[in-house]
């Protein structure tokens, strides 16, 4: 068994966000620069050897939505914001949740502008077990559900062919003059997230969302993984 | 490996027992016995009932043990109690097959009673179809311990949950002169796993399609290996109900099936290029296509028609579908235009007018068989167009492509002509958009 999710599934919680994010790594899938940390002084070393601008998150395992505690702030160009959003996080997830342990916080690179966001997910079926989704981030996923399926063992031909699938797939080969992006590199993560479900039967649910197609590359922005409370 | 020995022993037994065969037509084991009996098979066949000398002038047993001789088969429509001692009866005489049509097992909460069926059938080594099922057509072995009676055999063989969407198959195939090999339905298909009457048709020379109809299956994973297998050998399409929520609750009380979320199910079937059907028409019609044609070289589709508006709704149809419908090209334009009236539209659709008759079509054909122009063809009839049939047949061999038909506003002629163009092994629709999704499918075969 994975040792990050031994040690989850031992203190009865889900992956916390730093831990999904080894995971991803552990299976090549290429994350932002990020650190763990647990003062503001830690905080603005860590964004300094990352590089500005940065994203600072709340690490919990009692908040499943850090957004709507206050507990994310992005776009943060210097020490003093830093400072700043650090004192601003532990402030805000406070009055959110006054009992919620807060093992840290998560210094990530920001990612640059120019791609399109998408939603990897996995989920489990009851015939067919685990599942592997793809969609196209925003409206398109929450209004639209605009996504498809498949089983794992996916080969590249399955992944992109469940890419092909989406109402929205245009918006990834390119329409409006706009360049195509880089499609093999989504199903690249498709066909890593496959073999990461089926390896570790312990995950109930992954969820990649967003992660961001750029014109070279894709990568996760938030990444989410619950595991199966019977195991 | 599935023992496909037991369901062939099953299939063509040679000798049958009705266990509650009836004297009275409005009962089961009355119809039952009287379409083994109608449908000519050639076995024997014991009708049991203690309380009648014979029924339709064949003598009864009082019980399977009085029988004179081996039976083979035993077809059961009792009551559901009196089941199990009726299965003891059928392994003590030594039967290889039944078919449980009776009702009021697991579907209505009596799952205790089903496993005691179910155990003292796999004890005595007896392979079981249903229970609460309408029964096995085998037309090789003229064998309809079912109901109605289809004795029109055909290359299509059903596989269904539901009864009458079995018997609607069967029903339609030789309305149309298409036929089946055999209707098979499984009810709470407890005996006979689905997947081992999938590779048991896969294997049988005479069938070139399965129509499979299930609400639901309880190991996907192993569905789709049998099916991938099933794939290699034969096309197989598929009719699942419960695409909605309430059509999936809807399936969960039929039959308890574990429906999964039918997303998953249906990417499944993309996964694994199984053909499936949208409706029960559809069901039908893919059947129908894929029973009859090959897959077509690519996805041009050249129409022909003698209206002008069914050639519109076919070709939005190709459209939404991704088929091509590609210019004729100008050197088979100006042949058309030495051989045909100058009221013809010469375009793809290519609209013969509503005066055509089948040798307008002959003649257009055989101008457009000299080019390479597509993989496919669709004749569209839009009136009573008499020897269509016979033309299309004729024209075929100098084509050299597959032909699918579409008749309709064809009065009486419509009704001759149709299941002459079948019995050719041309298929043919009630309808421009029916045709061309079935072209559709014969695309998505793999």
């Amino acid at each position: 068994m994975n040792e990050w999710i031994g040690t989850a599934l031992t203190q009865k919680r889900d992956l916390l966000e730093p831990e999904a994010w080894a995971l991803l790594a552990a299976y090549g899938i290429p994350v932002p620069k990020h650190r763990l940390v647990k003062t503001a002084a830690e905080a603005v070393a860590a964004a300094g050897a990352i590089g500005y601008p940065v994203v600072l998150k709340v690490v919990s395992q009692d908040i499943l939505h850090k957004s709507d505690a206050g507990g994310v702030r992005v776009g943060l160009r210097d020490a003093e914001a830093v400072q700043a959003a650090y004192a601003g996080i532990l402030k805000s997830v406070r009055a959110y949740q006054p009992n919620a342990r807060v093992e840290g916080i998560f210094v990530c690179e920001m990612l640059p502008p120019g791609g399109v966001e998408c939603i990897i997910g996995t989920t489990h079926d009851a015939s067919f077990g685990p599942v592997v989704m793809v969609g196209l981030g925003g409206i398109f996923v929450e209004v639209l559900r605009d996504v498809s399926f498949r089983i794992p063992p996916l080969n590249k031909a399955d992944a992109l062919a469940m890419i092909g699938e989406l109402k929205g797939a245009a918006l990834l080969t390119g329409i409006r003059g706009q360049k195509p992006r880089d499609v093999e590199a989504l199903a690249d993560m498709l066909l890593r997230v496959a073999r990461l479900v089926q390896e570790n039967p312990e995950i109930e649910e992954l969820d990649i969302n967003p992660c961001i197609v750029y014109e070279a590359g894709a990568v996760p922005v938030d990444a989410r993984v619950l595991l199966k409370s019977v195991f | 490996m599935p023992n496909l020995d037991t369901i062939r022993s099953l299939f063509y037994a040679k000798s049958v027992a009705v266990v509650g065969a009836s004297a009275n037509p409005s009962k089961t084991g009355y119809v039952i016995l009287k379409n083994i009996l109608e449908g000519g098979y050639a076995g024997a066949v014991y009708p049991i009932n203690p309380g009648s000398e014979s029924i339709l002038g064949v003598p009864c047993a009082a019980s399977l043990g009085d029988v004179p001789g081996a039976v083979d088969l035993v077809v059961i429509v009792v009551p559901a109690r009196a089941v199990p001692d009726v299965m003891r009866q059928a392994v003590q005489k030594g039967a290889k097959g039944a078919i449980i049509i009776s009702g009021g097992f697991r579907e209505i909460g009596n799952a205790e009673l089903e496993a005691e069926v179910m155990a003292i059938a796999e004890a005595g080594g007896i392979a079981v179809i249903g229970p609460n099922c309408q029964g096995v057509n085998y037309l090789p072995n003229k064998l309809c311990a079912s109901w109605p009676l289809i004795e029109t055999r055909g290359a299509m063989a059903v596989v269904s949950q539901s009864g009458t969407i079995g018997a609607a198959m069967g029903g339609w195939a030789a309305e149309d002169g298409l036929g089946v090999t055999a209707t098979v339905a499984l009810g709470n298909n407890s005996g006979v796993p689905v997947i081992d009457l999938m590779q048991f048709f896969a294997q049988e020379d005479d069938v070139r399609v399965i129509a499979l109809n299930i609400e639901g299956v309880r190991d996907g994973r192993q569905f789709m290996e049998a099916a991938r297998a099933v794939l290699q050998k034969k096309p197989l399409v598929l009719l699942k109900p419960g695409r909605t929520a309430k059509g999936a609750e809807a399936a969960q009380s039929h039959t308890k099936s574990i429906a999964g979320s039918d997303a998953v199910f249906d990417a499944a079937c993309r996964q694994i290029g199984l053909i499936r059907a949208e409706g029960i028409a559809e069901f039908y019609d893919y059947s129908k296509i894929l029973s009859l044609l090959p897959k077509p070289a690519g996805r041009r589709l050249a129409i022909l028609t003698s209206s002008g508006g069914s050639g519109i709704l076919a070709a939005d149809v190709a459209e939404d579908l991704g088929i091509a419908l590609p210019p004729l090209g100008e050197e088979a334009v100006q042949a058309l235009r030495e051989k045909l009236p100058p009221q013809c539209v010469l375009a793809n659709p290519l609209d013969l007018t509503g005066d055509a008759t089948a040798d307008r079509y002959r003649v257009a054909l055989e101008a457009l068989s000299a080019y390479d122009v597509a993989d496919c063809f669709l004749l569209i009839f839009g009136d009573p167009i008499a020897g269509a049939a016979e033309m299309a047949d004729a024209v075929r061999q100098k084509l050299g492509k597959p032909i699918v038909v579409a008749f309709l506003g064809g009065g009486e002629v419509e009704k001759q002509e149709v299941p002459l163009l079948i019995r050719a092994g041309i298929p043919a629709y009630p309808t421009p958009e029916r045709a061309v999704r079935a072209i559709g499918a014969l695309l998505r075969k793999s």
